[in-house]
């Protein structure tokens, strides 16, 4: 780059001198088409546009859903079926999320579903990292027979296992009780348990194996070296692990619907569908088996849910990135 | 000797503790996987009976399948057009989310932005959150309609496909909300090439088009392969799954009951199984392999 202007000057330099004017044109033509079009491995100020532009397209299609979300929970009756009203409420109507606070009993629901997604990612965050760390730092028999079994309960869709599942925990008298839906994460397992398993696994493979051995000549046992010298610098993995473990946690609505039927126990995400249910014997439905009608609520409703997240979101974004630099400096 | 058989219980030693650690997970896979998974096969071959406290299985052998493929005039056609529909969505959630990696990995302005953005359906691909944004229709592109794309699709394609396709289509946005992990896993794929090499590449005068076809794509491939496995893992719990909603309905069925509902989901397991072993064999011989 700085060759080029170098040059560039030598040229201007070269006007003075009387060299043929066509020089200068070729010249700054050249700079044009660098600058638009990149050089070498550069990209040009035409291609970053383009790629702007195309993220800028597809990032609308992921934000829509929001923003729709977002703008029909704030519109009164009068707006919804007022045809000039297309994006912006004439007024900004927070009843909607009242009624919706209200219809889910939403503090009940947000603490079953945080106790639920706290829990289950804490544990999951620890026993998958157990195994996770075995299964990358020792050799014993049957070790790829472990993780073969790791990869199957990956593959396995909870549909095949719902009614052994079922059945065990009515007759161990965890249905309708939370134990049902944390015990198999204090295990390492539950929701995509397995999943975690092989993030640890991948992420102590990257690890140096010099970092235990010193531990180990300074006399630490195998959990020690685990607890004190592993787990402190495996903040990134843990982070990815909990965050993930919590938003599926949250978002889960299959195994909960058949575990847990009493409605006091209703997480969040169930109780939305029970509101839209609801609403739908209020107000009727149409020939698709919608309302109109009570589309501001359930919208309201859904805001609700997927907030406490979003909020969790914008915090650990922070710590991410931290962290992410963090490890860079280890390296 | 003697040495020698010190370091053999050291290495044993080893060997237990590295068992002692994942002791805790096997534990929880015998309970909470294998025996579910044992127990739901050996039901599928029976009739269930499921009293308040009382479970009684009775054997009929293969009954279950047979009644599966040849009575029930529903599920074979769903297990096809699930599997017709997740030919086509495979596909396009793994090369989008290639395309959009490599997109947010170049030089763009607003980075940081875009990728908030594009981890926004990590956090929001929820069943029911999304189903009841979809269910309103937010998932539509106006385009399609605006073309009346599904008269062509159904004058265009034979009418086995014509279903499919449109199914598709319609939710196509849907379907983009769930590669936010794939996405994730290009833009971590993408950070394990060398700098060095393109330096390398542009040093001998390669061009970005043939650096992209020469190095990156080809250093992708094992996390293309990765990215197809985790789609298809991740569309057996897609909340528009057909087989999951015909598998609930016949657990509480009083005629099928739940040895009925064992085989279905053992019937679609197996398929499902299969086709990850396809995918898998047909593309780790075809991942590249640097010498």
């Amino acid at each position: 780059m700085e060759r080029r202007q170098r040059a560039m000057h030598s040229d201007s330099g070269s006007i003075a001198v009387g060299l043929p004017l066509r020089k200068t044109v070729v010249n700054s033509l050249l700079r044009l088409k660098h600058w638009l079009l990149g050089t070498g491995m550069r990209t040009g100020v035409a291609g970053k546009a383009l790629v702007t532009l195309l993220l800028i397209d597809i990032g609308f299609v992921y934000l829509y859903p929001v923003l729709y979300m977002v703008s029909t929970m704030m519109m009164t009756l009068n707006d919804l079926v007022d045809p000039t009203v297309i994006w912006v409420p004439t007024e900004i109507c927070l009843e909607n999320i009242s009624i919706a606070f209200i219809g889910m009993e939403y503090m009940q629901g947000l603490a079953q579903s945080a106790l639920v997604s706290i829990v289950g990612a804490v544990a999951q965050a620890f026993t998958c990292a157990l195994a996770g760390y075995g299964l990358s730092r020792y050799h014993f028999r049957g070790r790829n027979l472990v993780f073969a079994m790791v990869l199957l309960t990956f593959i396995v869709p909870p549909q095949t296992i719902i009614i052994p599942l079922f059945l065990l925990n009515r007759h161990l008298g965890w249905l309708n009780t939370n134990w049902a839906l944390v015990v198999p994460e204090m295990f390492g397992l539950g929701l995509k348990g397995a999943l975690f398993v092989i993030i640890y696994r991948q992420f102590f493979l990257g690890l140096p194996s010099s970092l235990d051995e010193a531990a180990r000549l300074d006399g630490a046992g195998g959990f020690a070296v685990f607890t004190r010298v592993m787990l402190p610098i495996s903040k990134p993995a843990i982070l990815v692990v909990s965050l993930f473990s919590v938003v599926w946690h949250w978002n889960d609505y299959y195994l909960p619907t058949m575990l847990v039927s009493d409605q006091k126990k209703w997480s969040l995400v169930r109780r939305l569908h029970g509101l839209g249910a609801a609403l739908d014997e209020i107000y009727g439905v149409n020939e698709y088996g919608m309302s109109r009608f009570s589309e501001p609520i359930e919208m309201a409703g859904a805001f609700l849910v997927i907030l406490p997240i979003l909020l969790l979101y914008l915090i650990a974004q922070r710590w991410f990135t931290e962290s992410i630099e963090r490890t860079g400096l280890v390296e | 000797m003697r040495r020698l058989s010190a370091r053999m219980t050291l290495s044993r030693r080893r060997a237990y503790e590295g068992v002692a650690f994942v002791a805790p997970w096997l534990v929880g896979f015998l309970a909470f996987m294998a025996f579910p998974l044992a127990y739901s096969f050996y039901m599928s071959f029976t009739n269930v009976k499921v009293g308040p406290t009382s479970i009684e299985l009775k054997w009929k052998g293969v009954g279950n399948y047979v009644y599966a493929f040849l009575s029930d005039n529903v599920f074979p056609v769903e297990l096809m057009s699930f599997f017709q529909q997740s030919l086509l969505i495979v596909p396009i959630i793994v090369v989008f989310s290639l395309i959009v990696g490599l997109m947010l990995n170049s030089e763009t302005w607003g980075r940081p932005l875009f990728r908030a953005v594009f981890f926004l359906p990590v956090i929001f691909s929820t069943s029911q959150v999304v189903l009841s944004l979809f269910n309103r229709g937010a998932g539509r592109i106006a385009f399609l309609d605006r073309f009346s794309v599904a008269e062509i699709v159904n004058t265009s394609l034979p009418d086995r496909w014509a279903g499919p396709v449109l199914a598709v289509l319609d939710r196509i946005t849907l379907v983009l909300w769930y590669s936010g992990v794939q996405i994730l896993l290009v833009l971590a794929a993408l950070k394990t090439i060398n700098r060095t090499v393109y330096e390398a590449a542009a040093i001998d005068g390669a061009g970005r088009w043939e650096v992209f076809w020469k190095i990156t794509l080809p250093a992708l491939t094992p996390f293309i392969v990765l990215n197809t496995v985790y789609t298809i893992v991740d569309l057996s719990t897609y909340p528009f799954n057909p087989i999951l909603e015909s598998i609930r309905r016949s657990m509480f069925d009083v005629r099928t009951g739940m040895g009925y509902a064992a085989a279905q989901g053992w019937t679609y397991f197996s398929i499902v199984l299969l086709v990850l072993a396809a995918v898998y064999a047909f593309g780790m011989r075809n991942v590249w392999r640097q010498e």
